[in-house]
């Protein structure tokens, strides 16, 4: 097929237009990975709707367990040590804390009070993946209490690493220190973690030594009023210090409201009844409170050992952040 | 019209042009663009495997997921399968001796599609994997992006049924009234095929997505074992569409093979008749195996049984394919331009790859291979091996149709060397990587096992040679399309003898670029 004399010549690709296109798709490009990268968190910032409803639904039925709250508690006894360590069978068919399970030291029982802090220093020594978890959950890997896990069955710890994790049992019963990655608890990665009845004050009045001790507090909240808080609003390193005396202490405390809002002072049991005040230790009411920008003293005499609360007796405001532990001893 | 220009086009003309030219133009550069996007994915993907334990280049396994499933819904679903319908927009009217595709409009609304579902899903970067299995898919994926990845699929979707749509009525109503059906040529029949096959499978997908949406909102719990529903019912919408989908992305490679081997051996096509019936065979035999894909599910030993049958039944037919290829080769007088090797190799690593997926579809052996890197190379074994190799031979012999101009076949040798090279160093290791147990998708692995740590390092030298062979690839399509020679549009590849596009070999196609 030869060409006669009047076609024109074909009309070829120049370097000039090829610039021109690849100007194009490299212009969407990077106008693409600038959108990309400038919001980078926001394309992965939300679990789907049934996932919500789904981890509702969990936490409901961890809630009508029979077993001790799935919470970390408050501080007031004693500490314990426990170092553990994860291995294998080599035949990897018994799993276990220390010793491969149903062989001696395999998994230790640990002992401990409510309030009672127990460090676990924790390390992999097998030659498989394993996460620590510490849960109520009689089966199964989780859900684990708040801040005492290390790694996940995601992101596990790997043969060799360690970490510690700080426990405090909110309640008496049974906890169990386990392997989070799935099947491992089934094949013997499981210890228990029995929690005697607790410490919690009685309120009992106790006769004045006459020691003095004083504290400074302040009633603080955050600009937007979502946390509220003594010294700092709650989430902050400094907020609601824990207070400890002795028992027969003559304590006062001076109280100043740095807030925006009206607050009474209290020294309770159960934060969720701030009308029970312990002790006269009440500086003003719910009815007439402190107004922003006031101050003043309150003195009382520490009661029976145990664990208090101090709080801010109006309605609502301990459970938004104004509650910290009194500890007598 | 295209075909009456004689002077460049402003660029804006091409890209809004409803001509099939235009259009294929348009697809095969998005696809193009894609797929070195994909692989670029795919090498960070083996580099950070080549080094278990040091967190290398990606630095957390969520990461890890996300780029794992671009790479994987890039290469399908914007790479094979817009590259297939590009080529078919540039072949199938000549080959039918029409003026246009069907539906010129439609046409371009499909392409226009492309794009769209391309900035979904790679700007939400989702780490759904490209199966998205539920219940992590509906529970736990974090949005937007697993959002903007269903509505990414969406358009996909409805852009491979439009464009369907439109390649089955322009080869059955609108092809020449003196060309019989039988004698179409076997690239178009391919196209006809996966179209039809295309119309049947899509709709299932393009119906879980809807489900998995509304699941994802928790209006309804159709995969939500919590609500009443069955993840197990995902996998059987999903692979209803996704084995066929298989084909889909295969038969396009077969039909640029039937193209171009003929052309290359400088004879006659061996048989046509058998082309029609196997891929006929295929088309139909695609939907009688998706269950091998989910043996390990719990299903009983009947079904199983059944749907091993159904899949040893696409032996036969993907037989008549290679020995047709054979025969056609067979007393020719080859010529191993660039076309012809990317061919011949795309039939020996078609050959290779169809051998372990007969091994894998005897369910005995599938207990062991099944979730490890054995799946992972036979994918990429055919998807790389036979559909990419059919897609860059068929891109080196449309080139001077695109541009006027020649590229160059010493390069081309190279890249073709090293793209058989790096696919069997990748591929085949990954196999035993498989055997040796290593899980697919593990963002990292502990380095004690020395055996998976060698594999793996072996695989990702491999992938670096094949990224190197992509390299010159790009280069290639830059530097001829700008500076080649000019090709002789009569008889580019200096064959001799009757083209399918008589009317068109005066010009090139697409002035302009």
């Amino acid at each position: 097929m030869s060409r006669t004399e009047h076609e024109a010549p074909p009309i070829r690709t120049s370097p000039n237009r090829v610039v021109k296109m690849l100007a194009i798709i490299i212009g969407i490009q990077v106008v693409g990975g600038a959108l990309f990268f400038t919001h980078y968190d926001f394309w992965n910032s939300y679990i789907p709707i049934a996932g919500v409803k789904q981890e509702k639904e969990m936490a409901n039925e961890t809630t009508t367990n029979t077993g001790p709250p799935n919470i970390q508690g408050i501080f007031s006894g004693k500490e314990i040590d426990v170092p553990l360590k994860f291995v294998e069978s080599s035949d990897f068919t018994k799993y276990g804390f220390n010793a491969p399970f149903g062989q001696s030291g395999a998994n230790p029982e640990i002992h401990a009070a409510v309030g009672d802090k127990i460090v676990f220093s924790v390390a992999n020594g097998g030659k498989s993946f394993h996460a620590f978890a510490i849960t109520t959950s009689t089966s199964g890997p989780g859900p684990a209490v708040p801040d005492t896990t290390i790694g996940t069955a995601d992101s596990p710890m790997k043969p060799g690493q360690s970490g510690t994790v700080t426990f405090i049992p909110a309640g008496d019963g049974t906890y169990y220190y386990i392997c989070a990655v799935p099947g491992h608890r089934e094949l013997g990665m499981e210890g228990k973690i029995e929690v005697g009845a607790g410490q919690a004050g009685t309120g009992g009045t106790a006769a004045a030594t006459g020691n003095k001790v004083e504290f400074s507090l302040s009633f603080e909240m955050s600009p937007d009023f979502a946390h509220y808080g003594f010294n700092a609003p709650i989430g902050q390193t400094n907020a609601n210090p824990d207070i400890k005396v002795k028992s027969g202490d003559t304590v006062t405390i001076h109280l100043k409201n740095n807030s925006k809002s009206f607050h009474a002072f209290g020294v309770v049991i159960d934060p969720e009844n701030p009308a029970a005040v312990l002790w006269s230790s009440a500086f003003k009411t719910p009815d007439s409170p402190m107004k922003p920008g006031e101050s003043g003293d309150v003195t009382f005499v520490a009661g029976t050992p145990g664990v208090y609360h101090y709080i801010c007796t109006v309605p609502g405001h301990a459970a938004l952040g104004m509650n910290g532990n009194l500890i007598v001893s | 019209m295209v075909l009456e220009l004689q002077k460049p086009r402003p660029v804006w003309q091409i890209m809004f042009s409803t001509h099939h030219t235009d259009v294929a133009y348009l697809y095969t550069v998005t696809s193009l663009a894609f797929l070195f996007m994909g692989g670029v994915l795919a090498l960070m993907i083996r580099t950070h495997l080549a080094m278990p334990g040091a967190g290398f280049l990606i630095s957390d396994p969520a990461t890890f997921n996300r780029i794992f499933t671009v790479h994987g819904t890039t290469m399908l679903f914007l790479f094979a399968l817009p590259f297939a319908a590009g080529i078919g927009n540039y072949l199938v009217p000549i080959m039918v001796r029409y003026k246009d595709m069907a539906y010129p409009k439609l046409n371009a609304v499909a392409f226009w599609m492309v794009p769209v579902s391309g900035a979904l899903i790679w700007l939400g970067f989702s780490d759904t994997t490209w199966v998205a299995y539920a219940p992590y898919s509906i529970l736990r994926a974090p949005g937007p992006a697993a959002d903007m990845w269903i509505f990414g699929l969406k358009i996909a979707g409805i852009s491979s049924i439009l464009s369907s749509i439109n390649f089955v009525v322009t080869i059955l109503k609108c092809k020449h009234p003196d060309l019989p059906l039988r004698k179409v040529p076997l690239f178009a029949w391919s196209m006809l095929t996966v179209s039809v096959m295309t119309l049947v499978a899509m709709p299932t997908f393009a119906a879980s997505l809807i489900m998995m949406l509304t699941d994802r909102l928790a209006v309804s719990g159709f995969f939500n074992p919590s609500m009443g529903g069955d993840p197990i019912a995902y996998l059987h919408l999903f692979w209803f569409t996704f084995h066929p989908e298989v084909y889909i992305f295969l038969l396009p490679a077969i039909g640029m093979m039937y193209e171009i081997i003929p052309r290359f051996s400088r004879k006659p096509l061996f048989s046509q008749g058998s082309g029609v019936f196997a891929f006929v065979m295929l088309g139909m035999i695609g939907f009688a195996s998706w269950g091998h894909h989910m043996y390990s599910t719990g299903m009983d030993f009947t079904t199983k049984t059944v749907f091993m049958i159904g899949t040893l039944a696409a032996v036969p037919a993907s037989g008549m394919h290679v020995f047709n290829f054979l025969a056609t080769m067979w007393g020719g007088r080859i010529r191993f331009d660039a076309p012809m090797k990317f061919m011949v190799g795309g039939i020996a690593l078609f050959f290779s790859a169809g051998a372990g997926g007969v091994l894998n579809t005897a369910m005995p052996l599938d207990f062991i291979t099944h979730g490890t890197y054995w799946v992972v190379g036979h994918m990429h074994l055919f998807l790389t091996g036979t559909i990419a190799f059919g897609f860059v031979g068929m891109m080196y012999y449309i080139f001077p149709l695109f541009t006027g101009r020649m590229y160059s076949e010493k390069w081309a040798s190279v890249q073709f060397i090293l793209m058989m090279w790096g696919t069997v160093q990748v591929f085949f290791t990954q196999h035993i990587l498989g055997l040796e147990g290593m899980a697919r998708r593990i963002y990292d692995y502990p380095t004690e096992f020395t055996s998976w740590t060698q594999l793996n390092q072996i695989a990702s030298v491999g992938a670096w040679i094949l990224g190197a062979s992509f390299v010159i690839f790009l280069g290639q399509l830059i530097y001829y399309s700008a500076k080649g020679k000019e090709a002789n549009m009569d008889d580019p590849f200096n064959l001799g003898g009757k083209y399918y596009y008589p009317y068109q070999a005066k010009t090139p196609h697409h002035t302009g670029y």
